[in-house]
């Protein structure tokens, strides 16, 4: 399944949209994706999640790999819209509450 | 006749490579729709599937590709059982037991781990035995509900 992964600026912001399934074949990319731009960014990250059809555990685990880069590097880390898939899987593993969540952008 | 085999409802043999996982999850959705489960079982169980399918790629091929999953799905008496199976290396039995995930704190952030407490959490019973010659079997078990 396709996972397309599209970067875009927003002021300070690095947005990351991110359209498709994440699972254990796709997460590599988008990890890549976010660990390269949280870094480079400005103010911080904020990944656009409104599209993903579906994620597993070791796309929430990118996104905590994310959350801790961003942390290291003094930078913000936000969630844009997750998708019902998206929030399903945050609440299983409780990282509702870890993550700043915006409902829409 | 091993395992009750020719009871099974599904039983689908897939290579190890994580491309393929889409479509075993497409494969378990379409029967447990057949089987007219509710959508948000559906999604839950389909998620547990997929995790019991990558941690085998994972930990027991250690993302080799080139290897078989096996997985059989079976409805019984109103109960689903959702089993995986692989012929990699025998995890420790004490990787597939249950631990209650905690909500983690802004200092305890780990990536990973998540898989098989997402499975404990979607389905009633989840097994582990070691395969009849070699490998993993992960039988998942849930009642239903309506």
């Amino acid at each position: 399944m396709a996972l397309a992964i599209e970067e875009s600026k927003s002021g300070e912001e690095t947005m990351i949209g991110v359209r498709g399934e994440v699972d254990l074949y796709t997460s590599p990319r988008l990890r890549t994706a976010i660990l390269k731009a949280v870094p480079a960014a400005g103010g911080g990250v904020a990944v656009d999640l409104s599209g993903v059809g579906y994620i597993d555990s070791s796309g929430v685990a990118t996104l905590v790999e994310g959350l801790r880069s961003a942390r290291e590097h003094g930078k913000t880390f936000t969630l844009i819209a997750p998708s019902p898939a998206v929030m399903q899987v945050l609440e299983l593993t409780r990282l509702d509450q870890v993550f700043e969540v915006q409902t829409a952008s | 006749m091993d395992n009750g085999e020719n009871n099974q409802d599904f039983r689908l043999i897939v290579r190890s490579d994580p491309r393929f996982l889409g479509s075993i999850r497409s494969l378990v959705r379409g029967w447990l729709e057949a089987c007219e489960l509710a959508g948000n079982v559906v999604d839950r169980v389909v998620l547990a599937v997929d995790e019991a399918c990558a941690n085998a790629i994972r930990h027991a091929y250690e993302g080799r590709c080139d290897e078989t999953l096996e997985v059989s799905l079976r409805e019984d008496g109103g109960h689903l059982e959702l089993r995986v199976c692989d012929h990699g290396a025998p995890c420790p039995p004490e990787c597939m037991e249950h631990r209650e995930l905690q909500p983690p704190t802004a200092d305890d952030l780990r990536p990973g781990g998540l898989g098989v407490p997402l499975m404990h959490e979607v389905f009633d019973e989840v097994d582990y035995c070691p395969g009849i010659t070699g490998g993993n079997c992960v039988t998942m078990r849930l009642k239903r509900k309506d």
